[in-house]
C-alpha cells in the first residue's frame, strides 16, 4: 500500500492541524497569517491532486478506492475550499476564531474527500459525519449573531435526524447482504431485491441523502441555514458539502443497489422535478440574496438528480460536469454576496439583512469587480451560453433527450428559462437601479477568490473539452459498461 | 489565408470589450466607428471575393472544439448569409453616424452593446455549428435587453422583460429542436455532430416520421418568434416602440428569424413527413400576419410604433415567400429580408429625429414637418415609397417576387395577402399626410431640421434602397442561386 496515494488528503490534515495549533500561540492582529498558510496548504493538496489524476487503486482492504469519479469529486471539493479560503482571509480578519474558522473547514472537506473514496458504507457513514460536524459548527461561527446560531441549530438537527435515518438504512443492507463494501452489497444483492426490506432501507437512505443534497421534501433546513450562515460557509455548504451527497448517492444507489434501479430511478425522476420546479419558482419572490441562491442551489439539485433518471454515461457525465461548474457558479455567487455584506456591515455594523436585494442597488457602479463576477455567476447558473452553467446542461439535458425523455428535458429546459428572471433580477438591481452611495474600495481577498471562480466558470465555457472528458472518464466509474 | 469571417464576427466584439472602457462619449463613438468600418472593408472585400454562381459555403474556417461531443469552431457564408451580413455591415457606421450627436448616460455602454449586437447577428449568419449557431442566436439577446431597458422609452421595463422572455422560451424551444435533430442523427449514423450541413444533410435518414415533424416544428417555432410574425409577434411592437432609435434599427438587422428559416428549415421541410402541413402553417402565419401588421399600423396612433407593426405585415412575406415553394417567391422573401433592414432603419431614423425634435411622436399632435425638415421630408418620403412597395425602390421587388412566385403554389394565400396591398398604401400615406404634410401645428415650437450626419446616414441608406431597387442583381443574384438550391431539394423529393 502506498501511502503517498493519500498525500492531498495528509496534506490537509497537517494544514488544519498546524493552523489550530500556531492559532493558539499569536496574537488576533497576526492570525492573518493563518489564512494564508490554509490556502498554501490547500494550493499543495490540490496540486497533488492534480498530478496523480489517472492513478487507480484501492487501500486499506479495498475500503478506499482512488479512481477517476474519486479524483474529479476531491478536484471539486478542494476548489471550493480555495476559493472560500481565500475570501476567509478578510472575512476572519480582527477574529479571534480565525484558527478554528480555517481549521473546521479544513477538517470538513478532508470529510468530503474521503466519502468521494469511499468504497464502504461505514467509511461513508465517518467520512459523511466528520463533514458534517465541522460544518455544523461553521453555520454558527458568528456566535453573536442569532440568524447564524439559528442556522446552525436547525441544520444540526435536522443533519442528526437524516444521520440516524441513513445509519439505520446502512444497518438495513448490512443485515440483509451480509457485508458493508459497496461493490459486495452489489454483487450480494438478491435478497434486497425479492424482500420488502430492500425497499424500506432504499427510503432511510434516500432521507439521509437527500438531506444533504436538498433535495425537496428534505429541504427544509437548506435556506434557512444558508441564509442565516456566513457567506463563505453558504458557499462550502452549497457548492461542496452538497456535492459530498451527491457523490455519496452516487455511490451508493448507482454501483450498491443497481439492483433496486427501477425503484429508485422513479423516485428520482419525482424528486428532480418537485425539486427543481419548487426551487425556482420559491426562488423567484426571494428579496433575500443568499435566500435566493439557496432556492437556486435546490433547483440546481434538481437538475444534477436528472443524472439518476436517465442513467447513461452521458448524463452521469453530464451531472459530474454539473457538479464541478456548480461548484464554482454556486461558490463564486456567495462570495461575492459576501463581499457586498461585508462592504454593508462595515459601513453600518447594525444593518439588518446585509444580503437584501436593495443593498445591490447600482453595484455595478460602486464596486465593479464584484459585479461584474456576480453578474457572471449568475447568467452561468441560468445558462447562458459560453459559461460552465450552460455546457453543464447542454450536456445534462440533452442526454435526457437522448434517451428518449423529452418530457423531463422540456420540463427542464421551461425551469431553466423561469430562473432566468430571477437571476436576471440580480443584474438589473446592480447595473439599472439607481443609488446615491459612493464607490467603495473591494477588499483583496474577495476579489482574488472571484477572479478564481471566474476564470473556472469561463474556462469550462470556452474549452470544454478536457473537463467533458474527464467527467466522462468519471462517469465509467459508476458504469464501467454502460448500461 | 486570412481568417476573414473570423475577424469580421470578432472584431466587434473585442471592441466592444474595449469600447466600455472608454471615459468619454467622443472616444467611446470613435472606437464604434473604427470597428464598424473595419467590419464594413472586410465585408466588402468578402463580397467581392464571392462567387454568386454556386450555392455552397465560401470562406470556410473550420477547427476541431469539443471533439468528443462533435461540436466544430465553423464559420461560413453562402448567398443566404452574405447578403444579411452585407446589410449589417453597410448599415452599422452609418447607425454610429446617425447617433453621432447625441447625447445620452454612460455612451460608452450604448456604443459597446451596439457593437456587441452587431458581432452576435454576423456570428449568426456566419456560424456552420449548432453549437456556435445557438451561442451567437442567445448572444444577440443580451445586449439588446439591455439596450432597450436603459435607454429605453417610459415603459421600457415591461418591454424589456418581455422581449427577453418571449424570445428566450422561444431560443430554448429551437434548442430541444436542435438536440432531438443531434440526437436523431446520432443514433442513424453513429457519430456525434452539431455540424450545420452535415445534419441537414442527414435529416433525411432519420427514421420516425413524427421525430422529424417535431424538430422541424421546434426550429420553425424559434425562427417565427424571432422574425416576428403573428400570432406570436406581441413582444415587437413594444419593444421596438420603446427602444432608443439606435435599438430599433438594431432590432430590424437582426434578420436571424428569418435566416434560420432558409437556412435550416427550407432545406429539411421536403423530408418531414407531412410537408404539406409545414408549408401550409408557413403560408398561413405569412399571409395573416401581412393583413393583421397593415390593419394593426392603421390603428396606430404613435408614429413609431405604426412602424413596429408595418414590420409585423413587411415580415408576413418572408415567411409567405418561402412557404411559396418556387425559387422566384423565396428569393423574394429573402431579397424582402435584405430591403427590409435598410428601408426600416431609415423610418425608424425619421421616427427618432421627429421625436427628439418635436417632443412626440403622436401623429394627430404632429403635422406640416415639410415645412421646417425639408431634408428629413425628402428622405421620408422615399423610403415610405418604397415601404409600400412602389415600383422602382426595393420594397417593390421583393413583393412582387413573393406574391408572383407564392401564387403558382398558394393561390388562395396571395388572394388574401393581396387584400392588404391597399391598406398598406393608406397607412403609409396617411401616416406622410399627418405628420409631413398639411397645417404645421404651431404648438411643436422650433422644430430644427436633421444635423449633417443624420443627413448623411440616412441619404446614404436612402440612396442604396434606389440604387437596389433599379438594380437589385448584386445581391438577388446569389439569393436566386440559392432558392434554386432549395428548390430542386423540393422536386427530388416531388413536393
Amino acid at each position: 500500500m502506498d501511502l503517498m496515494l493519500l498525500a492531498p488528503e495528509l496534506t490537509l490534515v497537517v494544514t488544519g492541524l498546524a493552523v489550530l495549533l500556531i492559532g493558539l500561540f499569536i496574537p488576533v492582529g497576526s492570525k492573518k497569517i493563518l489564512g494564508f498558510l490554509a490556502t498554501l496548504g490547500i494550493l499543495a493538496a490540490l496540486a497533488l491532486t492534480v498530478t496523480s489524476l489517472g492513478t487507480e487503486a484501492t487501500m486499506f482492504d479495498e475500503t478506499l478506492s482512488i479512481d477517476a469519479l474519486s479524483q474529479f469529486f476531491k478536484i471539486v471539493f478542494l476548489v471550493v475550499l480555495l476559493l472560500v479560503s481565500i475570501a476567509s482571509i478578510k472575512y476572519t480578519e480582527g477574529s479571534d476564531n480565525t484558527e478554528e474558522f480555517f481549521s473546521l473547514a479544513i477538517f470538513a472537506t478532508i470529510g468530503m474527500m474521503f466519502v468521494a473514496s469511499a468504497n464502504d458504507l461505514m467509511v461513508l457513514f465517518v467520512a459523511f459525519e466528520l463533514a458534517s460536524l465541522a460544518t455544523y459548527a461553521l453555520a454558527g461561527f458568528e456566535k453573536n449573531n442569532p440568524r447564524s446560531i439559528e442556522a446552525s441549530m436547525k441544520y444540526f438537527m435536522i443533519g442528526s435526524l437524516s444521520a440516524a435515518l441513513l445509519l439505520f438504512g446502512i444497518s438495513f443492507i448490512y443485515g440483509m447482504t451480509g457485508t458493508t463494501s459497496i461493490p459486495a452489497i452489489a454483487a450480494n444483492a438478491g435478497g434486497l431485491v425479492t424482500n420488502p426490506i430492500g425497499i424500506v432501507a432504499l427510503v432511510l437512505m434516500l432521507a439521509g441523502f437527500g438531506f444533504k443534497i436538498a433535495l425537496v421534501p428534505f429541504h427544509m433546513w437548506a435556506p434557512d441555514t444558508y441564509q442565516g450562515s456566513p457567506s463563505v460557509v453558504s458557499a462550502l455548504l452549497a457548492a461542496g458539502s452538497k456535492k459530498m451527497g451527491i457523490v455519496a448517492a452516487f455511490k451508493v444507489f448507482i454501483i450498491a443497489l443497481i439492483a433496486l434501479q427501477a425503484e429508485w430511478q422513479m423516485v428520482f425522476a419525482i424528486l428532480a422535478v418537485v425539486t427543481m420546479t419548487y426551487g425556482n419558482v420559491v426562488a423567484l419572490s426571494q428579496t433575500s440574496v443568499k435566500r435566493m441562491l439557496a432556492y437556486s442551489s435546490l433547483a440546481q439539485a434538481g437538475y444534477i438528480s436528472m443524472a439518476f433518471v436517465v442513467l447513461t454515461p452521458m448524463a452521469l457525465g453530464g451531472g459530474i460536469l454539473y457538479a464541478l461548474s456548480h461548484g464554482f457558479m454556486k461558490a463564486g455567487a456567495f462570495i461575492a454576496t459576501g463581499a457586498v455584506v461585508y462592504m454593508v456591515l462595515s459601513q453600518n455594523k447594525n444593518t439588518e439583512n446585509p444580503d437584501h436585494l436593495d443593498n445591490f442597488r447600482g453595484l455595478g457602479r460602486r464596486m465593479p469587480i464584484t459585479a461584474l463576477s456576480m453578474t457572471i455567476f449568475v447568467f452561468a447558473l441560468a445558462g447562458i451560453p459560453l459559461t460552465a452553467g450552460y455546457m453543464s446542461k447542454f450536456i445534462l439535458f440533452s442526454s435526457t433527450i437522448q434517451s428518449g425523455l423529452v418530457w423531463l428535458a422540456v420540463i427542464a429546459i421551461l425551469n431553466s428559462a423561469l430562473s432566468l428572471y430571477y437571476y436576471a433580477r440580480v443584474v438589473k438591481y446592480m447595473y439599472f437601479l439607481p443609488t446615491d452611495a459612493e464607490r467603495v474600495s473591494e477588499p483583496l481577498p474577495y476579489t482574488i477568490a472571484l477572479a478564481v471562480a471566474v476564470i473556472g466558470v469561463l474556462a469550462i465555457g470556452f474549452w470544454p473539452e478536457p473537463f467533458v472528458h474527464w467527467a466522462m472518464e468519471a462517469a465509467k466509474v459508476l458504469i464501467p459498461g454502460g448500461i | 489565408m486570412l481568417p476573414i469571417l473570423s475577424l469580421i464576427v470578432l472584431i466587434p466584439l473585442i471592441f466592444a470589450a474595449l469600447t466600455l472602457l472608454t471615459k468619454t462619449k467622443q472616444q467611446a463613438r470613435a472606437m464604434a466607428l473604427v470597428a464598424t468600418v473595419a467590419v464594413l472593408v472586410l465585408t466588402m472585400y468578402m463580397y467581392f471575393n464571392f462567387d454568386s454562381t454556386i450555392a455552397e459555403n465560401q470562406f470556410v474556417e473550420m477547427y476541431q472544439w469539443v471533439p468528443s461531443l462533435g461540436i466544430t469552431y465553423h464559420l461560413g457564408v453562402d448567398g443566404i448569409a452574405m447578403p444579411l451580413i452585407l446589410l449589417n455591415a453597410i448599415v452599422l457606421p452609418f447607425l454610429i453616424l446617425f447617433t453621432w450627436n447625441d447625447e445620452r448616460k454612460s455612451p460608452n455602454r450604448f456604443y459597446a452593446l451596439i457593437l456587441a449586437t452587431e458581432g452576435a447577428a454576423i456570428g449568426v449568419f456566419a456560424a456552420l455549428d449548432f453549437f456556435l449557431f445557438y451561442i451567437f442566436w442567445e448572444l444577440t439577446l443580451i445586449p439588446l435587453f439591455f439596450m432597450v431597458s436603459i435607454w429605453g422609452g417610459p415603459n421600457k421595463h415591461h418591454a424589456s422583460i418581455k422581449f427577453f422572455i418571449y424570445t428566450h422560451v422561444a431560443s430554448l424551444v429551437m434548442l430541444l429542436g436542435i438536440f432531438g435533430l443531434y440526437f436523431a442523427a446520432w443514433e442513424a449514423t453513429g457519430t456525434p455532430s452539431l455540424d450545420i450541413p452535415y445534419l441537414l444533410s442527414q435529416f433525411q435518414f432519420i427514421e420516425s416520421g413524427l421525430m422529424k415533424d417535431m424538430i422541424v416544428l421546434a426550429l420553425l417555432f424559434g425562427f417565427i418568434v424571432k422574425l416576428p410574425v403573428f400570432p406570436f409577434h406581441s413582444w415587437q411592437p413594444d419593444a421596438y416602440t420603446e427602444a432608443p432609435t439606435a435599438g430599433s434599427v438594431l432590432f430590424v438587422m437582426l434578420k436571424i428569424g428569418g435566416y434560420g428559416i432558409f437556412k435550416i428549415v427550407l432545406p429539411l421541410l421536403p423530408f418531414t413527413a407531412s410537408p404539406g402541413l409545414m408549408i401550409n402553417i408557413l403560408a398561413a402565419v405569412g399571409a395573416i400576419s401581412i393583413i393583421y401588421g397593415a390593419f394593426a399600423a392603421l390603428a396606430q396612433k404613435d408614429l413609431k410604433r405604426m412602424i413596429a407593426y408595418s414590420s409585423v405585415s413587411h415580415m408576413g412575406y418572408v415567411t409567405l415567400g418561402a412557404a411559396g415553394m418556387v425559387s422566384l417567391s423565396v428569393s423574394g422573401a429573402m431579397f424582402q429580408q435584405f430591403s427590409h433592414g435598410l428601408i426600416m432603419s431609415v423610418m425608424f431614423m425619421a421616427s427618432g429625429v421627429i421625436n427628439s425634435t418635436a417632443g412626440t411622436r403622436i401623429m394627430n399632435d404632429l403635422g406640416g414637418l415639410a415645412q421646417r425638415m425639408p431634408k428629413l421630408a425628402v428622405i421620408m418620403v422615399l423610403t415610405f415609397m418604397a415601404s409600400l412597395g412602389l415600383p422602382g425602390l426595393t420594397g417593390f421587388i421583393a413583393e412582387v417576387s413573393v406574391l408572383a412566385g407564392s401564387f403558382v403554389n398558394l393561390p388562395a394565400y396571395v388572394i388574401i395577402a393581396l387584400l392588404a396591398i391597399v391598406i398598406t398604401a393608406a397607412y403609409h400615406l396617411w401616416a406622410l399626410q399627418r405628420t409631413m404634410f398639411g397645417v404645421f401645428n404651431e404648438k411643436l415650437g422650433t422644430i430644427v431640421d436633421i444635423n449633417g450626419y443624420q443627413t448623411l446616414s440616412m441619404g446614404i441608406i436612402a440612396i442604396l434602397i434606389l440604387y437596389f431597387g433599379l438594380n437589385p442583381s448584386p445581391v438577388l443574384d446569389m439569393m436566386l442561386t440559392n432558392s434554386e438550391n432549395i428548390i430542386s431539394l423540393m422536386a427530388v423529393m416531388g413536393v
